[in-house]
């Protein structure tokens, strides 16, 4: 029986059609990720070189000069990327993944934005995590918005009523077909998307492929409960366009818009003004004042004492640096701290939102989502003290470029930790969402007194 | 044709549509949507607050320093704060993928930064509401989901006969239908038009250019409005049954709608890659390194100039000289690197317009990018509005250095090499004399010059949609 009704669905035109439009835009989707995941292998193979090459060049220009070379020299942090980035690109176009920071005011360099076309931006990544938050709900409302309303319109209704099955077992044998077919495609498409993208099969893999496995159950649920209400095809189709539009659009839409409204961010602009005034101001005050500011941070330093008040020198000149960063701190916090709560905000409501709680999950899984991205400015910040805690000592006792190991100052990597959540955890609110609409329609469908 | 008879059909079908239910539930979540558009329209223009008063601050802290080297107030720099369009209130456009907020100092273009993309979970990809999107998105199914048995159902239910019978001509039942679904969907699309001027007035003192802008707006979506009217009656018309016809609307609205934008945009990506930041980066560095870096003691280009400066001025070192040479000099790498830079810029924004090329050209088959690239550009927050921002920052960032470096040239004396101290400064009174940076929008005529495929789309579309009547009230059949 089922085979018999898999053929059939398989012969008609919607089958073909929504097959063919989604395995297409898989395939693209796939394309994209693997440019995204070649375009970041090309830069993290360059960045070794370009280093070294650029290193080179500035001892060759300024190695009679420690604090000049340390004006230009500009050291490498990068983001490392999961493999999964590929599939749910996320934050990763807008936010940069590589820092490329000198030891100068770090506020002032650490926030460079990515070069990218907005317009991309605007209309979106078509990767894989889109496809299946937001084109493979329509596939399954293509499916399904007629499952029970053709066969009264097609007059085949009376021939099912009076054979001994019962109706619901009828209708889930026919749901069946279409959602075995449904995640058969899914599964194809993803495990193509590992392949060609060559990513490891492991837990954040498998994580990947349910949560898409669960979102995916949510729509059937969904439109099952439609479908159980019994109206005809178009008002169906309309109804759960609808429902995509709700929960795909609208819905995010919304929080988004008052996650944004209720965390303004004016302090990022704040901070820029303050670091530029906490370091350039410095320039018009008395120089043991600035110097004894800075001991009071790294009072390690203090026995360099303090620098002659004529003419210009070099410990005065990183001290004034470090004290743009140092007077912005409080702004730089307040901003961070905002955009934590932006995140915190959005994954609370999202619990209860099945697409918003998916792609954020992806992101999740796929390290792109803001969450990461804080935390790479995070490590932006003490890689930059480590750099500078190294030289500092070096400049103040006038070091020769020379004597210094310039080799040792590779390309560093941030990697995030692992997402650490119990399996249950992350399931439960899909699974929640499931079981809610599959059960209301199975009393719907059940009749009376049965 | 006849007048009467036109109007009649669309009065029936007006007050058809008028007497079920469905249509006020669907008014009310309409105000409601509409609401919250226009909520989140106004909190987001609020952000104009906060930049116009950093743009202040900004401004103080600068006239406010001491007597300086002019070197030493180039590196200090000013920043350029993007402001939004008062329209932007109506389409949001690109404004949350647009950096907000760029330092302006010599030597160094940076990027401009804070965009609210940045700062956004990933949520943001999901879209956002503004009642531009309302309008392109959820008033086509609006006026689908009115208008879909508009003729269908009349087939059905046999009324077409007796239509025809009594004397209608196909002719007018088809524009008499899509003249009455026009006007309920204007019916939908004024209040968000009279929002919007209210919110014009109140807010903002929008000036003459926002008026003409949200006319021609208004304009374009009551055009837009009714292409979907036709297309709507038409498929109506040439669908077996009203089930068929709401189908096939909604396919169409799934395919132009959704799937067909993004998929351009990904094609279009991916025929043009644009380089990333480090290439960008390298590639101009480059350049200014084999050009002329005067950042390098040992270069050739400024070893060549200063000898034959040295040369016309009959003196054996710069600093017998009767200006700065320092400034001179600075002044030389300022011209040459953003010479560089602005070419490497251009070639990149090149890039990106070809990238977008894709969605013009889209916006000729498909009705929906042609509004959409239109209501962008009307309200400001499109692509060449963003380019226009970073052209005039960078603009005002040139001069900025270059006015101190003739300062420098002018005040300081030839024998000083450093701009520590207090005893080599300039006046702070120059500092005054620099003008405050301030964000100009592109003029309406400009705006029109760069949508004149979206324009001329629309026109078409509505051409189009009235000879296909034309066609169809010759051909149709009543069964």
């Amino acid at each position: 029986m089922f085979l018999l009704f898999f053929k059939q669905f398989l012969r008609s035109k919607t089958c073909q059609l929504g097959l063919f439009m989604v395995l297409l835009l898989g395939i693209i989707s796939i394309f994209i990720g693997k440019q995204f995941a070649d375009d970041q292998k090309e830069t993290s193979k360059q960045i070794t070189l370009k280093q070294k090459h650029h290193i080179e060049r500035n001892l060759e220009l300024h190695k009679d000069d420690l604090g000049l070379l340390l004006y230009y020299l500009k050291f490498t942090l990068v983001n490392k990327q999961n493999p999964l980035a590929a599939l749910s690109i996320g934050q990763r176009d807008v936010n940069p993944s590589v820092q490329n920071v000198s030891i100068l005011t770090l506020e002032g360099q650490k926030y460079d934005a990515n070069l990218v076309n907005p317009v991309r931006l605007l209309y979106g990544n078509l990767d894989f995590s889109f496809l299946l938050v937001c084109i493979f709900p329509l596939l399954i409302i293509a499916f399904t918005y007629n499952l029970l309303s053709e066969e009264r319109e097609n007059g085949t209704w009376k021939m099912i009523k009076i054979a001994p099955k019962s109706l619901l077992n009828f209708l889930l044998l026919k749901l069946s077909v279409r959602l075995v077919l449904v995640l058969l495609v899914m599964s194809l498409l993803s495990f193509t998307a590992n392949w060609v993208l060559k990513i490891p099969f492991n837990t954040s893999f498998l994580l990947f492929y349910l949560t898409g496995v669960f979102y995916l159950l949510f729509w059937f649920a969904l439109s099952f409960w439609v479908i159980s209400l019994k109206f005809f095809s178009g008002f169906n189709a309309l109804l759960l366009l609808s429902f995509w539009l709700l929960i795909v659009v609208l819905l995010p839409a919304f929080v988004n818009n008052t996650v944004t409204n209720l965390y303004p961010i004016p302090e990022a602009f704040t901070t820029m003004i303050s670091q530029r005034n906490g370091y350039h101001q410095k320039w018009d005050e008395n120089k043991k004042e600035t110097m004894e500011k800075f001991y009071a941070n790294y009072s390690q330093f203090e026995k360099y004492g303090f620098p002659s008040e004529d003419g210009f020198n070099w410990p005065w000149y990183y001290a004034m640096q470090h004290l743009g960063d140092e007077e912005s701190r409080k702004e730089s916090n307040a901003m961070m701290s905002k955009v934590l709560q932006r995140e915190a905000l959005s994954k609370q409501i999202a619990q209860f939102v099945p697409s918003m709680y998916s792609l954020l999950t992806f992101n999740d899984l796929a390290g792109t989502s803001l969450q990461n991205h804080i935390g790479f400015l995070l490590k932006t910040n003490s890689f930059h003290e480590d750099l500078r805690l190294f030289f500092y000592p070096k400049i103040f006792s006038n070091t020769d470029s020379r004597k210094i190991d310039w080799e040792q100052f590779e390309p560093s990597y941030y990697k995030e930790q692992d997402l650490n959540t119990s399996w249950v955890k992350i399931f439960a609110p899909l699974v929640i969402g499931i079981l809610i609409f599959f059960g209301i329609s199975v009393r719907i469908l059940i009749p009376k007194g049965y | 044709m006849r007048k009467e008879v036109l109007l009649l059909i669309a009065k029936q079908f007006f007050i058809q549509t008028f007497k079920s239910k469905g249509v006020y539930l669907l008014l009310l979540i309409w105000i409601i949507l509409l609401y919250y558009a226009a909520f989140s329209g106004v909190s987001y223009t609020d952000q104009n607050h906060h930049r116009t008063n950093h743009q202040e601050m900004a401004r103080e802290s600068w006239e406010n320093n001491p007597d300086k080297h002019p070197h030493r107030m180039a590196h200090f720099g000013t920043f350029a704060f993007r402001l939004k369009h008062p329209l932007s209130i109506f389409d949001f456009g690109l404004e949350s993928y647009m950096g907000n907020a760029v330092f302006l100092e010599a030597h160094k273009q940076n990027t401009v930064n804070f965009s609210e993309a940045g700062f956004s979970t990933g949520l943001l990809r999901f879209g956002e509401l503004s009642m531009a999107i309302i309008l392109q998105l959820i008033l086509p199914l609006v006026i689908f989901f009115i208008g879909y048995s508009a003729i269908s159902s009349d087939r059905e239910n046999g009324t077409l006969k007796i239509l025809l019978t009594q004397g209608a001509r196909w002719k007018e039942i088809l524009f008499g239908r899509s003249f009455g679904l026009f006007v309920i969907s204007l019916i939908f699309l004024l209040p968000f038009f009279i929002v919007s001027t209210l919110l014009l007035v109140f807010e903002h003192h929008g000036n003459e250019d926002s008026w003409y802008r949200l006319m021609m707006l208004l304009s374009s979506y009551s055009f837009y409005a009714f292409i979907l009217s036709s297309i709507t009656i038409i498929v109506s018309l040439k669908s077996s049954s009203s089930k068929n016809a709401l189908l096939k609307l909604l396919g169409i609205w799934m395919v132009m709608g959704i799937m067909l934008p993004r998929t351009a945009l990904a094609i279009g990506g991916f025929l043009y890659s644009a380089p990333n930041k480090l290439e960008f980066r390298a590639a101009i560095e480059e350049e200014v390194i084999q050009y002329g870096d005067s950042h390098d003691p040992d270069d050739p280009h400024f070893k060549m100039l200063k000898d034959s400066i040295l040369k016309s001025n009959q003196v054996a070192s710069v600093e017998d000289l009767s200006f700065n040479y320092g400034g001179f000099v600075m002044k030389e790498g300022e011209r040459i690197s953003s010479l560089i830079y602005n070419k490497h810029h251009h070639r990149l924004l090149d890039k990106y317009r070809k990238q977008n090329q894709f969605l013009k050209w889209l916006s000729v088959i498909n009705p929906f990018l042609a509004i959409k690239n239109l209501s962008m550009a009307l309200c400001e927050t499109n692509f060449e509005s963003y380019i226009n921002f970073q052209n005039q920052a960078e603009d005002h960032r040139y001069h900025l250095a270059q006015k101190m470096n003739d300062l420098q040239i002018k005040y300081i004396s030839p024998k000083i090499s450093g701009s520590e101290g207090k005893k080599h400064v300039v006046d702070r009174e120059e500092w005054k004399k620099i003008p405050a940076f301030q964000h100009r929008f592109l003029s309406l005529g400009k705006t029109i010059k760069n949508e004149t495929t979206a324009l001329l789309s629309i026109v078409c579309w509505v051409l189009f949609a009235i000879l296909i009547i034309q066609y169809y009230s010759k051909k149709a059949k009543i069964v």
